[in-house]
């Protein structure tokens, strides 16, 4: 104490009054240094443990950086799931290939790069891409999707503000087999229509605009559809457009126990590569976004009605000796028989007549309520996002109950009637159908009991009968016990009904006494032919198209050739007796 | 003291080197995995453009057009069909097999059978 109070006295006047501007005037110097010295020593010890956890941090993080780079290079073009079939084969697949594009701002000699650049790629219009250059923007594309030869080439030009993106492109290796189902894409791998689009609406548009959508996220999606059966049915509807010079041609064959959509051809159709052929208007898919006047097909319906009604029994007939007058109008039956007929009869001639006075039997809203139930009069949603709605009389009267029992009247699509007879054939449940792979247990949390399946057993009976003795013996192919009815609608052209303008359908379950699969055969305005007799109807031409269809698929349908089964009338009583 | 400011010096500059060669190591490997990365990309575009050229090999039109030309098969018939269950029984053998069999012996080395690849192509 006393060396630093001598010291004090030792220090000049000027040294003392800075001192006790710096430190205050009675102060104690030593214990203030150690204070300072260990405030020192925390913030420089606070210091270097903030650049320690820094570079701990950059050490943690670095390698998740490089990462996240090169998931935006691939986000550029957003990837899509593959689309595959039931068996795994591949329908739509994307591959990388580069584009090129350009940064205006860093091109220094635009005419030079112009030249150089069309050169390399002679498709390029040379004026346009003087003008892009010449923007002031930061971004241009010069060109989509280039090969790599291409990009090999302009990479050795060495053109500086030129560069190469690696996009996702959407390949469809099979063409335009299954063009109405899968849909098509845009240049920037947005889904605009079929399966395609349906995809973007699943969340897959959300992880594009997030550019999440990178190849390893997506899980590949299973149609129902079997490549080998679209295939062999579109090849078929092909021929058969051809032979029978029809405007067009269409096909669908559905599992009826879990609704799922095997194959569905709609000729003409297009390439999914070349989507600026799914425009015209006559490549649309006519099975779901046409609507169509199904025909004697409905009377299916019909009688499915009349007979889940408990009123009207296989064994009950109709008076079609005459034709059915109603008002002005006069319903006449194509193969008149001039007599009453039974119910079995009604449906094998199929008579208008008859089905027309069993309709009037149960009444309109009966009638009404049934086809409701079936779903025919509203619109009906798959997975593919078109589709038609029904056009249903504003004032369905009495005389609307009598044309649509047979068929006019009403149009709905075609995919809509396959959906209404599966549900007649296969036990009595209406299976919403779709495009997906389904399998039972899904499908029958799905299902709606519309009949009971004793009439189910009718129907089946019905249609065995027809291609036995009815108007479809042409599809009595022998091993397979084919069941069906034809349809014949005349055509409205300006309207009236035309005679020579047809739409003929044939509707076949296979096999018939447990049915697994359902056809439907569509042909747009087949024309006669000597071999049909100059005939337009559908047995003539729908029929034996659904023959050699069946003979076709049904190897690949996994359905064997049996030849001990009964005859129709047979069946009946073999099904009678187990449920007993 | 002097010994232990001289130790700690030491030990510094040992844990310095060895850092250093951590870190060198570390490049190393990062730059490794960059590569491999980009490797297995360039793999997986390889394997997505094959796969895409298989399918389009494996289309149903090719292999119908590829079957018209090269083989002489139709499409098989309903009656072509049998069930398992309808295969006759093996005929019981008419001579008891003893363990030799000359004729056997003679026979060997027995050609290929199959018969479902002709050994001349057709054309």
């Amino acid at each position: 104490m006393t060396t630093i109070a001598t010291k004090r006295n030792l220090e000049s006047r000027w040294q003392r009054v800075l001192r006790s501007l710096l430190y205050g005037h009675d102060v104690d110097r030593n214990i203030k240094a150690k204070a300072r010295l260990g405030l020192a020593i925390v913030a420089f010890a606070g210091i270097f443990f903030a650049i320690a956890l820094r570079l701990v941090m950059f050490a943690a993080v670095g390698e998740g950086h490089g990462g996240r780079r090169s998931i935006t290079q691939d986000a550029v073009a957003t990837a899509r799931p593959d689309i595959l079939d039931r068996g795994g084969e591949i329908l739509a697949t994307d591959i990388k290939t580069p584009s090129l594009f350009a940064e205006p701002r860093k091109i220094i000699d635009v005419d030079e790069a112009v030249e150089l650049l069309t050169a390399v790629l002679p498709d390029l219009d040379a004026n346009e891409v003087r003008e892009r250059l010449s923007s002031k923007r930061g971004f241009v594309w010069l060109k989509r999707e280039i090969t790599p030869d291409q990009q090999q080439q302009i990479h050795r030009l060495g053109i500086p503000g030129v560069g190469f993106l690696t996009e996702n492109k959407r390949i469809y290796p099979n063409g335009a087999v299954v063009s109405h189902e899968i849909g098509h894409v845009n240049i920037d791998n947005q889904g605009i229509a079929g399966i395609e689009k349906w995809l973007d609406g699943q969340g897959l548009a959300a992880l594009h605009m997030a550019g999440l959508a990178t190849d390893q996220l997506q899980r590949p999606v299973n149609l129902a559809v079997d490549l080998r059966v679209q295939y062999a049915l579109r090849e078929e509807l092909i021929a058969a457009r051809e032979k029978y010079k029809a405007k067009a041609s269409a096909g669908v064959i559905a599992d009826v126990n879990t609704g799922e959509i095997v194959a569905m051809v709609s000729e003409p159709d297009f390439d999914p590569n070349n989507p600026r052929e799914a425009n015209d208007p006559n490549r649309l898919n006519r099975l779901t976004t046409g609507v169509y006047e199904m025909g004697s097909t409905f009377k299916a319906l019909t009688l499915a009605m009349a007979l889940d009604s408990g009123r009207i029994s296989l064994s009950s007939s109709f008076d079609a000796r005459l034709p059915l007058r109603y008002g002005k109008f006069e319903i006449h039956d194509f193969h008149a028989q001039k007599r009453v007929l039974s119910v079995p009869e009604i449906f094998t001639y199929s008579s208008n007549i008859g089905t027309a006075r069993m309709a009037l039997a149960l009444g309109v809203e009966y009638h009404k309520a049934f086809l409701k139930k079936l779903g025919q009069l509203d619109r009906l949603r798959t997975e593919l996002p078109e589709s038609a709605e029904p056009l249903v009389p504003r004032h369905w009267a009495e005389l609307n109950t009598v044309t649509i029992a047979f068929g006019h009247g009403l149009s709905v699509a075609p995919l809509q009637a396959v959906m209404g007879i599966s549900a007649l054939v296969n036990g009595g449940k209406m299976i919403p159908p779709t495009f997906l792979k389904r399998d039972q247990a899904e499908a029958d949390r799905l299902a709606v009991r519309v009949i009971r399946p004793e009439t189910a057993e009718k129907m089946r009976y019905l249609m065995r009968l027809n291609v036995e003795k009815g108007t479809a013996t042409r599809a009595n192919v022998p091993g397979y016990y084919v069941g069906g009815k034809t349809g014949t609608s005349e055509k409205v052209v300006g309207g009236r009904y035309s005679k020579t303008k047809v739409l003929t359908s044939f509707t076949a379950i296979l096999p018939a006494d447990k049915p697994r699969y359902l056809l439907l055969i569509m042909l747009d305005e087949p024309q006669g032919l000597p071999e049909t007799n100059g005939f337009t109807t559908s047995g003539w031409n729908a029929v034996p198209v659904g023959a050699q269809v069946i003979e076709r698929v049904a190897p690949l349908l996994d359905i064997p050739p049996r030849f001990d089964l009964p005859k129709a009338d047979q069946m009946l009583l073999v099904s009678a007796k187990d449920t007993r | 003291m002097r010994l232990l400011n001289i130790l700690v010096i030491g030990a510094l500059i040992l844990a310095a080197s060895f850092v250093y060669k951590i870190k060198f190591d570390s490049t190393l490997q990062a730059e490794r995995v960059a590569k491999l990365r980009s490797e297995l990309r360039r793999e997986r575009n390889a394997i997505a453009v094959l796969r895409a050229e298989w399918a389009k090999l494996d289309t149903p039109g090719r292999i119908q057009g590829l079957a018209d030309r090269h083989l002489a098969l139709q499409p098989i018939k309903s009656n072509q069909f049998d069930n398992l269950e309808q295969l006759p029984e093996r005929p019981p053998a008419v001579v008891p097999s003893a363990g030799n069999d000359p004729i056997g012996a003679m026979l060997a080395p027995t050609p290929d059978t199959t018969g479902s690849v002709p050994s001349v192509a057709p054309r």
